[in-house]
């Protein structure tokens, strides 16, 4: 029984889910900004190569673990998500040491360019590896969950809890790291002042290091509940990537927070699009949503020409 | 004892533009020592030089009787030296507590010791601990920034323009916060635009002009020196007017 007037909830829900995949993928682009110091244009095609990877690990996780699952998933599904983060983990740290810290000494215009090889790179890769036709996970259909259909009218399927809780998790895990721990401690001060980080004694090597390690897996995760809601496709990430950059300036370019707001923001109008042209708000439907994710951006910064959460000035 | 820092024959530049030529100067241990001269004269490229962010290209550093000629500051600041930038020498968005502890990453043990230390000896800083170093005065500010290079507890702290930008009131605390880091047992190595302030609490002053020593002496002796006072600090007349 759906019903004819879909509720406002439910575009609030779906706004959430998708947020949730944004956040993840602006963290990364943020972090790389505000350490690396340029616009990582190969992070879209990141998240693609981290879904690809978690396609991989399906081909041999799903025999060896049968479909037995918890949070109405299979298990499978979780290491592949888990092998998938530690891939483009590992391919970002190889893509650090033989792209951009050789082209390191030009500047971050010369960073930029070699970011937009590396992504031609990662997607001819994919291309190669896993063909140009879409893909999914091959996780079970489900219904939504019942007592939330009754009680709020309502569809959430299990998989939508999964991803806005991990997602919740992973955010959650990094503030941690970033606000307690000496390393993310050694993050946010080179964010925020490299040459006085190398002066205090801060070995930027190894931030650095951290820096890809945790933008990448956080990128992946992205890319496979992307891949999980939607498909499972080779232009994946880089079609998303405009919304990601979005999501990032719009939260205050460089700040890992901002970008986790930007994200929240996007995400939500992307999704809500369909919900105010019901109510007579704008013109367009969803086919539109992009553009309108865009055009509230640009209305923000006009306002705070910095970003929600970034400096003033 | 053997001297804090000796830099002799030193020529060093930014690539190919030569900015000190044949620089000789040293820092005995329980010395404030103040290095002036004009605008471009290279005096915070002294500094940068000493401290491995600029390499010398030819001529020695040492630290203690170690030499030291080329190394990274992320080295340096495990070997006892310490540097204050100009500008920008805290950690805006981190906390006051964060960016002590900052100053502290290449220390092995006894950080948080350290800190409660630096704490007691900087009150202000301790009312302010878990406040973002933005918030701070630009005295402050400056506190936090010697603060955080003394958390490594430096035989020798490179101090660029501690005045800069600071409105002459507050100044003169900073400066009595130069002499209480001295007095806590480190050897300062200050570049300052304010020359006389700088000097009337330095035991030794340098003028440089164009890259080289021009003048050296005790600062008392270099105060009082007619054609320094001339030459380099305006003129008695124009005192306070000078400066960028």
């Amino acid at each position: 029984m759906i019903p004819l007037q879909v509720s406002p909830f439910q575009y609030v829900a779906n706004g959430v889910v998708f947020s949730s995949i944004i956040v993840l993928a602006a963290i990364g682009l943020s972090l790389v900004y505000s350490i690396a110091d340029f616009a990582n244009f190969a992070h879209g095609d990141l998240m693609t190569v981290g879904a690809f990877s978690a396609l991989f690990s399906v081909g041999f996780l799903r025999p060896m673990l049968g479909d037995a699952g918890v949070f109405g998933l299979p298990l499978w599904f979780f290491l592949a998500l888990a092998f998938g983060m530690g891939a483009a983990a590992v391919i970002s740290v190889i893509t650090d040491r033989v792209v951009y810290q050789p082209v390191k000494g030009s500047d971050s215009i010369g960073l930029l360019i070699s970011s937009i090889g590396v992504a031609l790179v990662y997607r001819a890769l994919v291309f190669l590896s896993f063909g140009t036709e879409p893909e999914r996970y091959g996780v079970p259909r489900q219904g939504p969950i019942p007592w939330v259909r009754e009680t709020l009218g309502i569809a959430v399927t299990p998989r939508n809890l999964v991803v806005v809780m991990l997602t919740v998790v992973l955010v959650t895990a990094l503030h941690l790291t970033l606000t307690r721990t000496t390393l993310g401690r050694k993050m946010r001060a080179t964010a925020d002042n490299a040459d006085l980080a190398r002066v205090s004694g801060i070995r930027t090597r190894e931030v650095i290091f951290a820096m890809w390690l945790i933008g990448g897996a956080l990128a992946a995760a992205g890319g496979v509940f992307l891949g999980l809601e939607e498909l499972v496709r080779p232009r994946m990430g880089f079609d998303i990537l405009l919304i990601i950059f979005a999501a990032v300036i719009l939260g205050g370019i460089g700040s890992v927070y901002g970008a986790m707001l930007g994200g929240l923001v996007i995400g939500m109008v992307h999704e809500l699009v369909p919900l105010f042209n019901q109510w007579g708000i704008i013109p367009v439907g969803s086919r539109y949503a992009a553009a309108v994710a865009f055009v509230i951006m640009v209305a923000i910064l006009l306002v705070r020409p910095s970003g929600i959460a970034g400096d003033s000035g | 004892m053997k001297r804090a820092l000796d830099v002799s024959g030193v020529d060093s530049g930014y690539g190919e533009v030569q900015v000190l030529r044949d620089l000789t100067l040293h820092l005995e241990s329980d010395e404030i020592v103040c290095i002036i001269g004009p605008n471009g004269a290279g005096k915070s490229t002294v500094l940068k030089t000493v401290f491995g962010l600029l390499k010398p290209w030819t001529g020695t550093v040492e630290l203690s009787g170690r030499d030291i000629t080329g190394e990274e500051p992320e080295d340096l600041v495990r070997v006892g030296m310490g540097y204050v930038p100009q500008v920008d020498n805290v950690f805006s968005s981190l906390t006051i507590d964060e960016n002590l502890k900052m100053g502290g990453v290449a220390r092995e043990s006894g950080l948080q010791a350290r800190i409660d230390e630096l704490y007691d000896q900087f009150s202000i800083l301790d009312e302010k601990r878990s406040a973002k170093a933005r918030t701070l005065s630009g005295g402050q500010r400056q506190v936090l920034a010697f603060a955080r290079a003394l958390v490594m507890e430096p035989e020798v702290l490179l101090i660029d323009e501690p005045s800069a930008g600071l409105a002459p009131n507050i100044v003169k605390s900073v400066f009595e916060d130069v002499k209480k880091v001295n007095e806590l047992g480190t050897a300062v190595l200050m570049v300052e635009q304010n020359a006389r302030e700088g000097l009337g609490i330095s035991d030794r002053g340098y003028v440089l002009d164009q890259g080289t020593v021009a003048y050296e002496g005790d600062a008392d002796g270099l105060l009082d020196d007619p054609e320094v006072s001339r030459l380099y600090m305006g003129g008695a007349d124009y005192e306070g007017v000078e400066g960028e």
